[in-house]
């Protein structure tokens, strides 16, 4: 009786343990594969036209806003680049913030500024090139995933500390 | 006379030898009804001793094996799909967002 139900108990583990990989076999396969035919390496504009459902004429019309932005981001990103290089240098090894360095990190700043305001504008832009609830639906998105998490930082900081930074 | 002796001879040894034949042994009570419960016992077809016995007979049968294996394979690809395409979602808005926005001003 007792090498019967040991039998049993070898047979039950050893069927959870096969439909449990048969379960994670198909899972995972089916992960990889959905996720290989839905996004588009060569393309990184793909996920405009699925989310918000446009029509080749508007695409093509946001792939020219789009190649008219990106070198202008480029050139600031890499001014900013080279900013930052220079701040590192003039930090070196001293624990203190010269007024060399306080003036590198206000022109990275400015600089920074510059690029967000010229990235809001083109997400504007972007976003009357689409039918207008979609723009709304896409300006809104771009808010959120470019400016929340810098609102979510201060607000979290204003609240932990107690008190408020007003810009 | 001969004969008849014999047949007298022959009477008298069936006597003694019943008057000697030992007393049946007394059998224990309910004796008849034991063997027979032990016998519809014996051909009784075997049970499943628990209910572990029962699931693993159950598992082993090739049709449950099939359906149970055909179910875990849907659900499986069911779920994966699910995932997969909030998983490809969210990879192309990653990829749009390196694009348009640079990690510096976000």
């Amino acid at each position: 009786m007792r090498n019967a139900m040991k039998r049993s108990l070898i047979i039950l583990l050893g069927a959870l343990a096969l439909g449990s990989a048969i379960f994670a076999g198909s899972y995972f396969v089916a992960q990889r594969a959905t996720v290989m035919c839905c996004v588009d390496p060569a393309d990184n504009l793909s996920w405009l036209r699925t989310e918000f459902h446009l029509s080749d004429a508007e695409m093509a019309r946001i792939r020219k806003l789009h190649d008219g932005y990106k070198p202008k981001c480029e050139e600031i990103c890499a001014q900013i680049a080279r900013q930052k290089q220079e701040l590192q240098t003039l930090l070196g090894n001293s624990t203190n913030i010269t007024t060399e360095a306080q003036a590198k990190l206000n022109e990275i700043a400015k600089l920074r500024a510059q690029c967000q305001a010229q990235m809001l504008q083109h997400f504007v832009t972007v976003s009357q090139a689409m039918p207008p609830e979609q723009g709304q639906r896409y300006l809104a998105e771009m808010k959120r995933l470019t400016l929340g998490f810098h609102e979510q930082t201060e607000q979290s900081m204003s609240g932990d500390s107690g008190h408020e930074h007003h810009h | 006379m001969k004969e008849k002796d014999i047949h007298s001879d022959d009477a008298k040894l069936d006597t003694l030898l019943r008057a000697n034949r030992p007393s049946p042994p007394s059998l224990p009570p309910r004796f008849q009804e034991n063997v027979w419960r032990r016998i519809e016992d014996a051909e009784a077809p075997v049970k499943s001793e628990s209910w572990l016995d029962a699931l693993a007979t159950l598992i082993l049968r090739p049709r449950f094996a099939l359906v149970t294996a055909a179910v875990l394979v849907l659900t499986g690809v069911l779920f994966g799909t699910l995932e997969g395409r909030q998983a490809a979602r969210h990879e192309a808005q990653m990829n749009y967002l390196a694009l348009v926005a640079p990690s510096s001003v976000r």
